[in-house]
């Protein structure tokens, strides 16, 4: 079986604090990494993979991009490919998916496709869904994991509203997980670090992928950012520090009353 | 492209502290930008002398005016609106308006019309109706081939959906197959030279873009639940109803459900995506018995029960009830965090709400930067107090 | 300009970061009350092939280098203010480069697959109670006998003996096979503690609590011919290779020990208050992180250039006696600066400074100890003047 894992490099924005002065982003020393969700999504195709499968993980970025496919490859991918290429910088997710899908299918024969939930930096779960879509194939969103994969069954466990539904689906099929909160992201040993950077490692550009420029990048982009902007400050909260929970209690609820709150 | 006019480019590095990917370096005291852009503009924005600009594809005169009108798709469960559709509506009537079209509903679902005269009281201009016992459950394959079809033939100018598990599963492939630009998780909608302009934060909710679909039609959204002001109930009661004929069945169907779970703990009833108010609790509860109290407080308030990943890993609250960036990301009118620390991944998904009431007994506590009240204390001692206080006050009320 | 880590590099950093963050610093102080790293820690660094992570790939090792050696050095020291697991990695890292250098295919077969396991722990005696960096006053001695071996004598201040009791492994030693020829008549070999005629004593030290220090006599312990390093009597010469790697590995953990204590520090210096302004206003404060701040990187850069000459000896660039001064430099101040450093944060923190609670108290006896560790820093000092004024002694 051929598995293929999309992911992303992202700024952590668990690192990303705010010049509380300018009221704007503080980007320096935050670290560029794998995007968290995809790394369950990865792992959860390592877990299935069997003797004689092959994962490929694709990303979409710049050359330093690199830097989240190699430990994609520590992790246990088989071979990555880094689509990059100015022209697809400034994509929105029709235009990423429209990438990535080209890619997949040059890569062809496919069973799985595997996405993370979101991009911690846009949060969309568009690309995921836009994908299997431009494919024409089925789609699985909120998986929390893959329960069993016989032959070209597979059955899944899959968020809803108010607790899970097990799903059943026949390949090929597109997964987008939900990172559940026991998820553990493997830190890669040594010995696969090592490794990595002996195993297939490509680069593709546009032309590689062949296709319409126009459907690239800013240009494919159907939306468009006009406006980035810090939010509006929190106004700086009360707190309470009472000697008993008695006073501290009755100021609270004499600050709702007084703002409307309640 | 994106270019810097080095006439212009007086080397500032107002652009270089604005970039969010660390893209642009001052080289020679002009802008340089690096592989890592993603256009994202907001260099553009900073700029003082108009050095920087993004150069895009001309759009071509193609006639839009034949889409009209504001659609919202509204999501049913457990044979129920949700909340969120009405929400949806609300904020449709009010770029309806603006834009002198008019504001319709889709129900698709089994057995949905009897939810029409919901929409129509609270002033919806025209429903349409998709009902086929096909549609009883949500499959993404009935679904997404049913409403593509209908947008494709009715042409609205905007479509709207609720940015729930089903709405970010539906919206991206509808969006796809027709080739139409989306945008996610709005939190602001307003009418922008007659396009519909899109907020949305991103970063983490560090940043909030504003953003346009220039060229396709419809422009469409997903919307965060409990961000818009439901659509309040009217007098009228005069929408035009319109059945459109489904001929669908499951075989198409390739994602097929086999058994389904329900965890929520009914003492918390209430999903944490829908709910107006949300009480938390977090490791600092100290057990699984000491949440109760926060099950009390959440009844007096009507309000769902939510948790924070560590109170979830320690098993004391289901998962479904987790908040946070691996839990559900909520945005309610109030957030009462008890005993949380407030960790970067659990702020991410709570610190839109609009009112944040933190309890924990840390003066330090990160929580305390994001609450607008914030009370230092012993919760176990405080909680219950709470409670009682304002079981009083509503009474009063 | 500092050393470019390569994309290996980066990424061990950060590998070894997660872990060493989330496993390592939530639990360091309690290993100081507990007195042993928790087993599941050393099961965690095994699988992150942190253990004998210098021996070759066909043994189960990653064959690092010494700069990647280094980083994990450096990462280990910045979560666990108690040391306990940066000696617990740096010993073997270090021994079991020698022994992957210079030991039998046979013993490599036969000890690595355990140590990269985390199941046994390899380690270093040489110093005994009569003969510390004077190594050459060792009592210990070794003999043929039969197809192998026979030991005799007795080590003191020994680190990781209870491991290597109680979870099996051993520890490179080293003793006289031809009194005679003093230091060219030592043989340097692998001792295994589980073997008969071992018998441990222990030491309660001032830090690092959480990796044991100890002693054991040798009565008659028999050892297989596979055991010895190298030549039979020219032990003398390949120790230090040992040495030296751990000296080199020692520099990048008091640098970073002591940067994580000045963060610690500068932290507290920024909120902290005195006399209506904080304590980062005081310019006798701040005028001493800035001392150490810069001293410190002097340290980590120093460090990361002996390891990168290690490195480079072994692809044959640079001689002996170039890396031994390199690294004898590295070594010098490491201890002192790192704990004159550390010491200060401490008197920032006041009373608290004081406390057991304080992680900086921890890492100061921690780092306190690498003054004498593997080789003191007065025999660093002999070194280098020999390196500059030639073997006669002046």
């Amino acid at each position: 079986m051929r598995f293929i894992v999309c992911v992303k490099q992202v700024p952590d924005t668990t690192e990303v604090k705010i010049d509380p002065e300018t009221n704007t982003l503080i980007r320096e020393g935050v670290p560029s990494i794998l995007n968290p969700f995809d790394q369950f999504a990865l792992e959860e195709a390592i877990k299935i993979k069997q003797e004689g499968d092959e994962i490929i993980v694709i990303s979409m970025g710049p050359p330093q991009a690199k830097k989240a496919l190699l430990k994609c490859l520590a992790l246990g991918a088989d071979k990555a490919i880094l689509l990059s290429d100015r022209i697809f910088a400034g994509a929105d997710t029709w235009a990423t998916s429209y990438t990535l899908t080209r890619c997949i299918k040059k890569i062809g024969d496919f069973n799985i496709i595997f996405c993370g939930l979101q991009a911690i930096d846009g949060d969309t779960a568009q690309v995921g869904p836009e994908i299997a879509a431009q494919l024409g194939i089925p789609q699985i969103t909120y998986c929390e994991s893959v329960e069993k994969l016989e032959g070209k069954k597979l059955t899944a466990k899959v968020q809803t509203d108010d607790g899970y539904k097990i799903v059943e689906t026949r390949l090929p099929i597109l997964i987008t997980g939900i990172t559940p909160s026991s998820f553990e992201p493997t830190n890669p040993p040594m010995m696969s670090i090592m490794k990595a950077n002996k195993k297939p490692f490509s680069t593709w550009d546009a032309n590689e992928l062949g296709g319409s420029k126009d459907n690239y990048g800013l240009n494919g982009s159907l939306t468009e950012v006009i406006k980035v902007y810090s939010p509006p400050a929190r106004q700086q909260g009360v707190v309470i520090d009472e000697e008993t929970a008695e006073t501290a209690v009755q100021k609270l609820i004499d600050l709702l009353s007084k703002d409307k709150v309640i | 492209m994106i270019n810097v006019d080095k006439e212009k480019c007086t080397g500032c590095e107002l652009c270089e502290k604005a970039c969010p990917f660390g893209a642009i370096t001052i080289v020679e005291k002009i802008a340089v930008i690096g592989d890592e852009c993603t256009l994202c503009g907001a260099c553009v924005d900073q700029c003082n002398v108009g050095a920087i600009t993004i150069q895009r594809k001309k759009i071509e005169d193609i006639d839009l005016s034949r889409y009209q009108d504001i659609w919202i798709v509204a999501e049913i469960k457990d044979d129920k609106v949700r909340n969120v559709s009405f929400e949806l509506l609300g904020k449709a009537k009010e770029l309806a308006d603006e834009l002198k079209q008019k504001v319709c509903v889709l129900l698709l679902g089994d057995n949905v019309k009897k939810f029409a005269q919901d929409f129509s009281n609270r002033g919806a201009n025209r429903i349409y109706i998709a009902e086929h016992e096909a549609l009883k459950d949500y499959y993404t394959e009935t679904y997404s081939s049913v409403v593509t079809g209908i947008i494709s033939k009715y042409k609205p100018n905007i479509v709207l959906y609720p940015a729930t598990i089903n709405g970010r599963d539906l919206a991206p492939r509808v969006a796809a197959t027709l080739e139409l630009g989306l945008t996610a998780d709005c939190t602001g909608l307003s009418i922008h030279d007659g396009l519909l302009l899109q907020t949305r934060p991103a970063f983490g909710g560090n940043i909030m873009a504003d953003i346009i679909c220039p060229a396709t039609r419809p422009q469409m959204a997903t919307v965060r639940p409990n961000v818009m002001e439901m659509a309040s109930i009217q007098d009228s009661n005069n929408a035009e109803i319109i059945d459109i004929p489904v001929n669908i069945d499951l075989q198409g169907v390739k994602v097929k459900t086999k058994e389904v779970i329900s965890e929520t703990a009914s003492e918390c009833g209430i999903p944490v995506c829908e709910a107006d108010t949300i009480v938390s609790g977090g490791r600092g509860v100290g057990s699984k018995e000491n949440f109760k109290l926060i099950e009390d407080l959440a009844k007096v308030l009507n309000a769902a029960v939510g948790a924070s990943r560590a109170a979830v890993d320690l098993g004391w609250i289901p998962k479904s009830q987790q908040v946070g960036q691996s839990g559900t990301t909520v945005s309610p009118k109030i957030y009462i965090a008890c005993g949380i620390s407030g960790t970067i991944q659990h702020l991410v998904g709570m610190k839109s709400s609009d009112i944040i009431i933190a309890i924990n007994k840390d003066p330090e506590a990160t929580i305390f930067n994001v609450a607008n009240y914030g009370i230092v204390g012993d919760l176990c001692e405080v909680v219950p107090l709470l409670t009682k206080a304002l079981k009083k006050k509503l009474c009063e009320d | 300009m500092s050393i470019k880590f390569t994309e290996e590099q980066e990424m061990i950093r950060e590998s070894v970061r997660e872990f060493a963050q989330s496993k390592i610093a939530p639990i360091a102080l309690q290993m100081e009350e507990t007195k042993e790293i928790p087993r599941d820690v050393v099961k965690g660094m095994a699988e992150l092939g942190l253990m004998t992570c210098t021996a070759d790939e066909k043994y189960g090792g990653a064959g690092l280098d010494a700069v990647s050696a280094g980083v994990i050095a450096e990462e280990l020291a910045k979560a666990d203010c108690t040391g306990s697991t940066c000696v617990y990695y740096l010993v073997p890292a270090s021994w079991g480069f020698l022994l992957n250098k210079y030991g039998t295919e046979e013993a490599k077969q036969e000890i690595f697959p355990k140590t990269v396991s985390g199941e046994w722990f390899l380690g270093i005696a040489t110093t005994e109670s009569d003969a510390g960096s004077d190594v050459g006053a060792t009592k210990t001695t070794i003999k043929p006998d039969g197809d192998g071996f026979v030991v005799n004598g007795e080590k003191m201040y020994i680190s990781g003996v209870r491991e290597a009791v109680t979870h099996g492994g051993g520890h490179i030693t080293i003793a006289h096979q031809t009194p005679e020829r003093g230091t060219r008549g030592m043989t340097t070999f692998y001792l295994p503690l589980t073997a008969e005629g071992i018998t441990p004593t222990y030491i309660d030290d001032l830090g690092r609590e959480g990796i044991s220090c100890g002693g054991f006599s040798i009565d008659n312990v028999k050892i297989p011919k596979h055991y010895i390093l190298g030549e039979e009597n020219k032990g003398f010469y390949i120790l230090h290779e040992g040495y030296e790697y751990a000296r080199a590995l020692i520099s990048v953990i008091c640098a970073s020990a002591g940067l994580k204590s000045l963060e610690n520090g500068m932290n507290y210096i920024k909120e902290r208050k005195s006399f209506g302004k904080p304590l980062a206003q005081y310019q006798e404060i701040n005028f001493r992180l800035a001392e150490h701040y810069t001293k410190l990187n002097m340290l980590r850069d120093l460090g990361y250039k002996a390891l990168k000459t290690i490195d480079l000896e072994q692809a044959g660039k640079v001689g002996r006696f170039e890396t031994s001064n390199i690294v004898a430099q590295a070594k010098m101040f490491c201890s002192d600066w790192a704990c004159e450093a550390i010491n200060d944060v401490m008197q920032w923190q006041g009373a608290f400074g004081y406390s057991r609670e304080c992680p900086d108290q921890a890492a100061w006896r921690a780092v306190r100890s690498f003054s004498l560790a593997e080789g003191t820093k007065e025999i660093m000092k002999m070194i280098v003047a020999r390196e500059l004024l030639g073997k006669k002694q002046y």
